[in-house]
C-alpha cells in the first residue's frame, strides 16, 4: 500500500504524477524549457489537491539540462525531507524508453549546444551509461532513434521502475561543469623548437585542410620571444595542446589555441587561454583579440566567460563560405 | 509567540539556512563552495549550483538541530529569489517551495539585497526605518533610502561600473593576493599605511558631485592601482592594500553621510559582504560620531551571505503584514532593491 509522488524535469517538459497502488490518480505536465522552477510547485500543488498523503517520492535524475534538472531534484528531496519519507532516483531516459516496442533502439533528449543526451536499449535493457554526443554521431549508428518531442520521460513509468531498479543518488550530469580545475598532471611550459613537429602533427589532426604547415609554424615561432609567445600543455610528458599570442603596439592577437580531441573539456584550453591573457597583460597592451570560426560552439562559451566580446565577422576568412568571428577582450 | 521562520540562501556560492523566531536568531548554518572556486579567481556558476544541491539537505538538517526545532514547527519559509546566479537561486527556491507545499505553510520569496539590511534587525532593537542604507557587496554598491524595509526602499545612487567587492577582488588578483579579495586585502592593509599612496576618489569633486552625487565609480581606482604596481617595481604590498582600501572606504562613507545630511535622516545602516571590512567599520564609527548619525552595522559574521538574513527579512515581512508569495516563485537573477517580497 503506497502512494507515490513522481517528478521529472530532465527535458523541456515538467511532469508530475501521483500513483496509488498502481492506480494513476494524477498525471500532468507543462512544456517550457526554462520554467521548471515555477511550473513544478504549481503542478505538485494541484496533485496534492487530489491526494495529499504521500509515502514515497520518485525523482527523474536525468540526464538533462542542469538547471531544470536540479530544480526537480532539489524539490523532490526537500519534499521528502519535510514529510519524513523516502525518495528514490531513477534514470529519466529509462522512463522514456519503457513504452517503445523495439528490440534495439536509442532514446535521445535535447542537451543544448547542438548535442543530445542518449542511451541505447537492447532487449528492454539499457546498454551502458547514458551519454552526451553530437546529434550526427548518434545518427551514424543507424539505429532507430526516439527523440524528445514525440516521447518524454513518463512519471508513471518512473514509479514502475522504482519498484525494481536501484535508486540513483546523484544527478546524471554526464557533462563536467564548464570550468573546473586543470588536472594536476597537466604542465604548461614555453614551446621550444623541438615541439614544432609534434605541434604541427596535432594541428593537422585538428584542423585538417586549414591546418598550418610545418613551415608556417616555423615562421610563426620565429617571432618568439620578441613579438610572440607560444606555450604547450603537456600530459605525462606528451604535448596535447598549444597556444600562441602575437604582440602588436596596443593589442595582442591570439593566433592559435588548440587541444587534441581526446583531451577537450578538461579545462586545458581555459588554462592556456588564461596564460595567453596573462602574457598580454604583462606586455601592457589594451586588448586581446582572437578569431574563431562562426559556429564553433564548443569554444565560444569559453571565450565569452573569459570576457571576450564579438566585435566583427569576416566572411570567407578561413575558406570560401567559412566566416571568422573576431572577439576582443579589453584589458585594464 | 513570534513566528518561527526558516530562511534559505543560495544566490552565490554559500548554501545557507537560518532560523529565527521573530527577531531572535536561533540557527545560522553555512556551507560554502568558495574553496572550489579559488583556482578560477571567481565563482563558477555551475560548480556553485552543483554544490548547493549536494549540501542543501544536510544544511537544512543541521540548522534544525542547532535551533532545536523540527521542520513541522516552522511557521513560514523564506527564500532568496534574486538577485544572484539563476542556476544557484533555483536550488534554494525549489527546495523552499517543496518544504512549504509539503507542510502547507506560507513561503516568502525575498530580495537578497534587502535581506542583507534586514539582518540588522537581529542585532538591534531599533525600529529599522527610516534610514539611509549603504549596501556594499561583491555585486552591488548602492546608497538607499529605506522608508520601510519590506515595502518602500528607494535607490539614491549606485556604482556606475564595478561594485566595491568586485574592486577588492580585482585588485587582490592584480596584486597576486588571491580570491576572495576582501578579507585578503583587509588583512594585508593592517600591516601598511593608508596614507602611503594617494589613490583617486572618483565622483567626489566638481561637476561629478553635482551629476553623480550618491553614485560610485571604482573602475578608475582599479586602473590607478594597476598603473602604480606597473610603475613601482619595489612596491610595498601592505601600503598598496591599505591605501587602496582607504580610498574605497572613504568614498563609501562620505557619500552615505552626505545622503544622511541631505535627507535629514539620522540613521545609517551599512550592510553586505564588504561591511565585514574592518577599516570600513572603524572609519564609519568615527565619522558617524562626528556627524551625529546613529550607525548600525550587523556583526561581521552576519554581513557575508547567510540564511539568517533571509529568515530575518521573511520575519519582518510577516510582522508588517505583507502577503506571502504565490506558489511557483519565479527566481529573478537581476531583481532590484525595490522588488522586496515576491508577489
Amino acid at each position: 500500500m503506497s502512494t507515490v509522488l513522481a517528478i521529472d524535469t530532465s527535458t523541456s517538459r515538467t511532469s508530475v504524477a501521483i500513483v496509488k497502488n498502481r492506480e494513476v490518480l494524477f498525471n500532468q505536465f507543462h512544456d517550457d524549457p526554462i520554467a521548471h522552477g515555477e511550473v513544478l510547485p504549481k503542478l505538485v500543488a494541484k496533485a496534492l489537491e487530489v491526494e495529499s498523503e504521500i509515502d514515497l517520492v520518485v525523482i527523474g535524475m536525468g540526464p538533462g539540462p542542469f538547471t531544470g534538472l536540479r530544480s526537480g531534484i532539489a524539490f523532490g528531496q526537500s519534499f521528502a525531507l519535510a514529510r519524513g519519507i523516502k525518495w528514490l532516483g531513477i534514470c529519466s531516459l529509462d522512463a522514456m524508453a519503457v513504452k517503445i516496442k523495439e528490440i534495439d533502439f536509442i532514446v535521445s533528449t535535447d542537451a543544448r549546444r547542438k548535442e543530445r543526451f542518449w542511451a541505447r536499449y537492447i532487449n528492454s535493457k539499457r546498454d551502458g551509461q547514458p551519454k552526451v554526443s553530437n546529434a550526427n554521431e548518434i545518427l551514424k549508428l543507424n539505429i532507430p532513434i526516439f527523440n524528445e518531442g514525440e516521447y518524454y520521460p513518463d512519471p508513471v513509468q518512473l514509479v514502475e521502475l522504482s519498484a525494481t531498479n536501484n535508486s540513483i543518488l546523484t544527478p546524471i550530469y554526464i557533462r563536467k561543469p564548464d570550468a573546473y580545475p586543470v588536472p594536476k598532471d597537466i604542465k604548461i611550459r614555453a614551446m621550444t623548437a623541438l615541439d614544432l613537429i609534434t605541434a604541427s602533427g596535432i594541428e593537422k589532426q585538428v584542423y585538417q585542410k586549414s591546418a598550418w604547415s610545418l613551415n608556417q609554424f616555423k615562421e610563426e615561432f620565429s617571432k618568439v620571444p620578441k613579438s610572440a609567445q607560444y606555450l604547450v600543455a603537456e600530459l605525462a610528458g606528451e604535448v596535447i595542446g598549444y597556444a600562441g599570442i602575437v604582440f602588436n603596439m596596443d593589442t595582442a592577437d591570439i593566433h592559435t589555441l588548440t587541444v587534441i580531441d581526446s583531451q577537450r573539456r578538461k579545462g586545458i584550453g581555459r588554462e592556456l587561454l588564461k596564460r595567453m591573457i596573462d602574457l598580454a597583460r604583462s606586455k601592457k597592451v589594451n586588448a586581446v583579440l582572437l578569431e574563431m570560426r562562426l559556429g564553433n560552439d564548443q569554444a565560444r562559451p569559453l571565450y565569452e566567460q573569459m570576457g571576450f566580446i564579438e566585435v566583427l565577422q569576416r566572411e570567407n576568412y578561413y575558406a570560401p563560405g567559412v566566416t571568422a568571428v573576431v572577439m576582443r577582450k579589453e584589458l585594464m | 509567540m513570534s513566528p518561527l521562520v526558516l530562511g534559505i540562501e543560495t544566490s552565490c556560492d554559500e548554501t545557507a539556512v537560518g532560523i529565527v523566531r521573530g527577531r531572535t536568531l536561533l540557527a545560522n548554518v553555512i556551507s560554502s563552495s568558495v574553496e572550489e572556486h579559488v583556482r578560477f579567481g571567481g565563482v563558477v556558476p555551475e560548480v556553485a549550483s552543483r554544490a548547493h544541491l549536494e549540501s542543501m539537505q544536510q544544511v537544512i538538517k543541521q540548522a534544525l538541530l542547532e535551533a532545536k526545532v523540527k521542520l513541522s514547527d516552522i511557521d513560514a519559509f523564506s527564500v532568496t529569489a534574486g538577485p544572484g546566479l539563476i542556476g544557484a537561486l533555483l536550488v534554494g527556491v525549489s527546495s523552499a517551495s517543496a518544504l512549504a507545499l509539503a507542510l502547507n505553510k506560507p513561503i516568502y520569496g525575498v530580495n537578497h539585497l534587502n535581506a542583507h539590511i534586514a539582518v540588522d534587525a537581529l542585532s538591534s532593537d531599533v525600529k529599522i526605518q527610516p534610514s539611509i542604507g549603504l549596501l556594499v557587496s561583491g555585486g552591488h554598491s548602492s546608497i538607499l533610502q529605506i522608508n520601510n524595509l519590506v515595502t518602500d526602499v528607494v535607490v539614491k545612487g549606485s556604482t556606475i561600473d564595478d561594485a566595491a567587492g568586485e574592486a577588492f577582488d580585482k585588485v587582490a588578483r592584480i596584486m597576486g593576493l588571491g580570491f576572495p579579495g576582501g578579507p585578503l586585502i583587509d588583512n594585508q592593509a593592517k600591516l601598511g599605511s593608508k596614507d602611503a599612496i594617494n589613490f583617486p576618489r572618483a565622483l567626489t569633486q566638481g561637476n561629478d558631485i553635482e551629476k553623480n552625487k550618491y553614485d560610485f565609480s571604482f573602475s578608475g581606482l582599479k586602473t590607478a592601482v594597476s598603473r602604480y604596481l606597473a610603475q613601482t617595481p619595489n612596491f610595498n604590498r601592505a601600503d598598496v592594500a591599505a591605501s587602496f582600501q582607504e580610498a574605497i572606504v572613504d568614498v563609501l562613507i562620505s557619500k552615505s553621510l552626505l545622503a544622511c545630511k541631505d535627507s535629514g535622516i539620522e540613521d545609517l545602516v551599512i550592510a553586505g559582504g564588504v561591511a565585514a571590512n574592518s577599516r570600513l567599520r572603524e572609519l564609519a564609527k568615527q565619522r558617524c560620531e562626528v556627524a551625529k548619525v546613529r550607525l548600525r552595522i550587523p556583526p561581521a559574521a552576519l554581513c557575508t551571505d547567510n540564511g539568517a538574513m533571509v529568515a530575518a527579512l521573511g520575519s519582518l515581512a510577516i510582522s508588517e503584514g505583507v502577503k506571502p508569495s504565490a506558489i511557483g516563485i519565479s527566481a529573478d537573477s537581476a531583481a532590484g532593491v525595490d522588488q522586496i517580497v515576491w508577489a
